[in-house]
């Protein structure tokens, strides 16, 4: 229904209520007991490989439940970008058991019970999910099972749902931020599949037939391939059988799970990209390659993001905010499967020049580089990771959506291991990947230029002329 | 193992807490002439605050109408103890953030803390509504940031629309009418600091200031805390209550051009006559949530679903917390799909206004409008932000016990009458903001 956008906080919730011990974690027929980790616990579904989190959390009645298929924009080749997320569209479209027709649709019964409920598709992954009242885990557990292998599928479906899609890109492109971001991506990444947006090419949207949607349904929409979390007030032994109930009667994929195996090759050299359209003012952005979420550098270069751009006190709002040269600065590290972009917003003040700006981006970058940063930064990072931690587990549902990238990059621990990791963190550290990482050979900078625009007063109707408002103040 | 036991038992309690009667554990206490409001959470360690004052944009009146924004982004700016930097380096060594905004009537705070860093908290957030610093150099760099943001919304054609759709629907006067966005930049460029400091004085105070606490508190410990750090604050004042609003004589069908945009945005809508408080509320709203709520919704349904003409359609009342407000169609459509697109929505209001909605219709909003109000409720931010809701509502914090059964108890006959009686299709206004085939051709940008 709709994408993810960014994962803008690394720091991903941690420590829950109530650390289990693997010794503590219950085990259940059917089931083979992985791990725990903190609050959550890992088994495998004998019969199929479904990979099934719980974390029971019981602050409030209502609990998330959502199915995370390992499969994004980066499984999509020329020809089918945006076929995840079209596929993810036309899973609202129903299957013979649960439809629009016999009124139980997944949306008329989430609907007819007040759920919080939708679909992200994102570069890594594609996940359902509801925050539901806890009496209504296995109503929409049925539906949600029933769509990993019973969905209709139809060309009279896809459509109408094409130019729901298309309309979904044009809005995207209707922002100057989301147009810079998808070419500072075009432009960063030349094999890898991250160069295409995860909406897809506006051609692909509208041409990509039926046949290739259900082939790349057969190929990754199976237990093996996904992850079921069940977050917050539940009963472990009755929410593992229901599980077992609607998932086990699927069997594993009948063939091996395709996995990528382009790499991207190494940047040689800075990359700089315009984007001209109508508009008010100009945004600089810089994106340096960084490291997978998996990879041991994250924390650091976290920290070293934060340091940079997050807050009064970070570097660039000093060197640019407050000097009147930007409206704001923003940072947001990427937190994926594979090598990803750091991104570096800084749109700019009225009066500001993209070229002024951009240099002083890189002289900051630079001077981290040289002389580092000061054991205070690191320790105000580091706190605010830890408070947003903790902020993060305000819910199932912030839960879910952090467990959810965590899953994506490839190790659902990171949802722990991120913070203790984080706590380590260095001014040495910091120094050292900023050094590794933010080189401007691995660079790729983006300007938006607006060139000319509609000037506020261009209503086309005639100024209404005032109306007297008896009693107002 | 016995501290698990404890734990869980705990927990149980607050379950049941939060299954029960809300009002009951609600903590509400006139401290320094604040009227603060507790709500005990079972969440570990996160505390939430919410909490409004009046002084909006609507107590501009005839004066420059950017100045109460401009003075609630001086707010953390640096007070007269200590600049923004020190105050920055105190929240974030603990990962607290303070924020301010500003609304058509009030002024906002929104905090969050871990429990230990509450006394901090208040303290700070006190310390910047009391005394900011209104320093000149920050004024001037407030006055720049302003502007800049202002002008980089005008690059969204969803607020374009919106804040064309104001000016159509209220009349000169009205606290929900914007001033034209060029107005406001000019009012931004020449505002004088010493109207800032004047009107921080006029309109901040305690009096008419709700803030609500939400989460793993200590209450005497809060309590205590906002004691030591408001006492001897004094002022302040009550939000406007204007007249309803009398109908403009704006243009029926306008259209604002914006360039290059593959989206158009489209409000069709009137003014709704009703503000959340009155007796016919809710018989609309659960109404208008049957024409355009969710993807069940008769708009989704068929304008998207059947038909797809968008990716969003939906209807809503809004803007009506303090005083009568809006009823509003908002979509998106692509330039080439745009008349089809409107024809779609104003087809699917016509059936809706003409033919009411159904008993089925009605049995299952209800469920999906409790089930959605529980679910809610499950956070800090959820819960602070419905209890505030509530008391600027009017109401009391006993509102979140009363509002499902107000919903169940609405019947067929009493929602397609409010139907009738506040929806008028004859009278309701479009606006489109995009590249509008047939719309006017640009004019070069300044910047």
């Amino acid at each position: 229904m709709k994408q993810k956008t960014l994962f803008a906080s690394l720091f991903v919730a941690v420590i829950a209520a109530v650390a289990l011990h693997a010794a503590d974690a219950p085990k259940f027929d059917s089931y083979s007991y992985v791990k725990t980790v903190g609050a959550i616990s890992e088994y495998t579904l004998d019969t199929n490989g479904l990979t099934v989190l719980l974390m029971p959390e019981h602050s409030s009645p209502t609990l998330t439940f959502m199915v995370t298929y390992r499969v994004g924009s980066r499984n999509e080749v020329t020809g089918t970008t945006g076929s995840t997320h079209i596929l993810e569209h036309l899973m609202f479209k129903g299957s013979p058991n649960f439809n629009d027709a016999k009124g139980n649709s997944v949306k008329q019964f989430l609907e007819g019970i007040g759920g919080n409920y939708n679909a992200t598709t994102w570069l890594d992954r594609t996940n359902y999910y509801a925050n539901i009242g806890s009496e209504h885990l296995e109503g929409y557990m049925a539906i949600e099972a029933d769509r990993m292998r019973n969905l209709w599928l139809r060309d009279s479906d896809r459509k109408p749902e094409m130019t729901v899609v298309r309309n979904e890109f044009e809005r995207g492109e209707n922002s100057p931020f989301q147009a810079l971001i998808k070419e500072i991506s075009q432009a960063a990444y030349v094999a890898h599949p991250y160069h295409h947006d995860t909406i897809g090419w506006r051609s692909d949207i509208e041409n990509v037939p039926i046949e290739k949607l259900r082939e790349f349904y057969n190929t990754f929409y199976w237990p093996n391939n996904a992850t079921v979390s069940i977050i917050g007030d539940f009963q472990p032994a009755a929410a593992m059988a229901l599980v077992n109930k609607y998932y086990g009667a699927y069997p594993r994929a009948p063939h091996p799970i395709p996995q990528l195996y382009t790499t991207e090759p190494a940047q040689t050299g800075p990359r700089h990209v315009t984007v001209k359209r109508a508009g008010q003012l100009g945004v600089v952005a810089v994106a340096h390659k960084i490291p997978p979420g998996t990879h041991a550098d994250f924390a650091a270069i976290s920290v070293l993001s934060s340091i940079l751009a997050d807050g009064k006190n970070s570097r660039l709002y000093h060197a640019l905010t407050d000097k009147n040269l930007t409206t704001g600065v923003q940072n947001v590290a990427f937190f994926n499967h594979d090598p990803s972009l750091h991104f570096l917003f800084a749109p700019l003040a009225p009066g500001a020049t993209h070229e002024q700006v951009e240099k002083i981006i890189f002289e900051e970058i630079e001077k981290v580089k040289q002389d580092g940063v000061t054991d205070t930064e690191v320790q105000a990072a580091v706190a605010k990771s830890l408070a947003d931690s903790a902020y993060q587990r305000d819910g199932s549902f912030a839960i879910a959506g952090n467990l959810n990238e965590c899953i994506a990059a490839g190790d659902w621990t990171l949802f722990y291991s991120v913070e203790e990791a984080t706590k380590k963190v260095t001014a040495a550290d910091v120094k050292r990947v900023a050094n590794e990482y933010f080189g401007a050979d691995h660079s790729t900078a983006g300007w938006f230029v607006p060139t000319a625009s509609a000037h506020p007063s261009m209503a086309k109707a005639a100024a209404p002329k005032p109306a007297a408002q008896p009693g107002a103040k | 193992m016995k501290h698990l036991t404890l734990l869980t038992s705990v927990l149980g309690l607050l379950t049941t807490v939060l299954t029960a009667q809300i009002a009951s554990h609600v903590v509400r206490t006139k401290i320094a002439g604040l009227d603060v409001i507790a709500y005990p959470t079972g969440v570990k360690d996160v505390v939430t605050f919410h909490g409004s004052l009046p002084a909006g944009d609507a107590f501009a009146g005839d004066d420059n109408p950017a100045i109460p924004s401009l003075v609630g982004m001086m707010l953390d700016q640096g007070t007269t103890k200590q600049d923004k930097f020190a105050i920055a380096q105190k929240l974030e060594s603990v990962g607290a953030t303070i924020s301010f905004s500003v609304d058509t009537q009030t002024a906002g705070i929104s905090a969050k803390c871990l429990k230990k860093d509450v006394p901090l908290v208040a303290g700070l957030i006190a310390e910047q509504l009391r005394s900011p610093a209104f320093s000149p150099e920050e004024f001037a760099k407030v006055k720049k940031q302003f502007v800049g943001g202002l002008k980089r919304r005008l690059e969204n054609t969803d607020f374009r629309a919106g804040d064309q759709f104001t000016r159509a629907v209220y009349p000169v006067g009205h606290p929900n009418r914007q001033p034209t966005p060029e107005d406001l930049i000019a009012a931004a460029e020449s505002a004088k600091l010493e109207d800032a400091k004047a009107f921080h004085a006029k309109y901040y105070g305690p009096a008419h200031f709700t803030l609500v606490a939400v989460g793993d508190l200590d209450v005497p410990q809060l309590q205590a805390a906002l004691g030591t750090s408001f006492t001897g604050w004094t002022g302040g004042t009550d939000v406007i209550h204007p007249a309803k609003a009398i109908a403009t004589d704006a243009p029926k069908d306008q259209n604002v051009f914006m360039a290059d945009k593959t989206s158009v945005s489209v409000i069709l809508g009137q003014s709704s006559g009703l503000r959340y408080s009155d007796p016919d509320y809710q018989a609309l709203k659960v109404g208008t949530a049957i024409l355009g709520s969710g993807f069940t919704g008769r708009l989704m349904a068929n304008v998207r679903d059947k038909e797809g003409l968008t990716y969003g359609i939906g209807s809503r009342m809004g803007n009506d917390t303090f005083s009568d407000g809006d009823w509003r169609i908002s979509s998106t459509f692509a330039p080439a799909l745009l008349e089809k697109g409107i024809a779609s929505a104003k087809r699917q209001l016509t059936l809706w206004r003409n033919q009411g909605v159904t008993d089925a219709e009605l049995a299952k909003r209800k469920g999906d409008l409790v089930g959605s109000f529980k679910v809610g409720l499950a956070t800090t931010d959820g819960m602070a932000g419905a209890l505030l809701a509530a008391v600027n509502r009017g109401l009391d914090v006993t509102w979140l016990d009363e509002y499902p059964k107000k919903i169940e108890s609405l019947t067929t006959v009493e929602v397609n009458a409010a139907i009738r009686k506040y929806v008028k299709p004859e009278t309701m206004f479009l606006i489109k903001a995009g590249t509008v085939p047939g719309g006017a051709a640009p004019t070069p940008a300044k910047n």
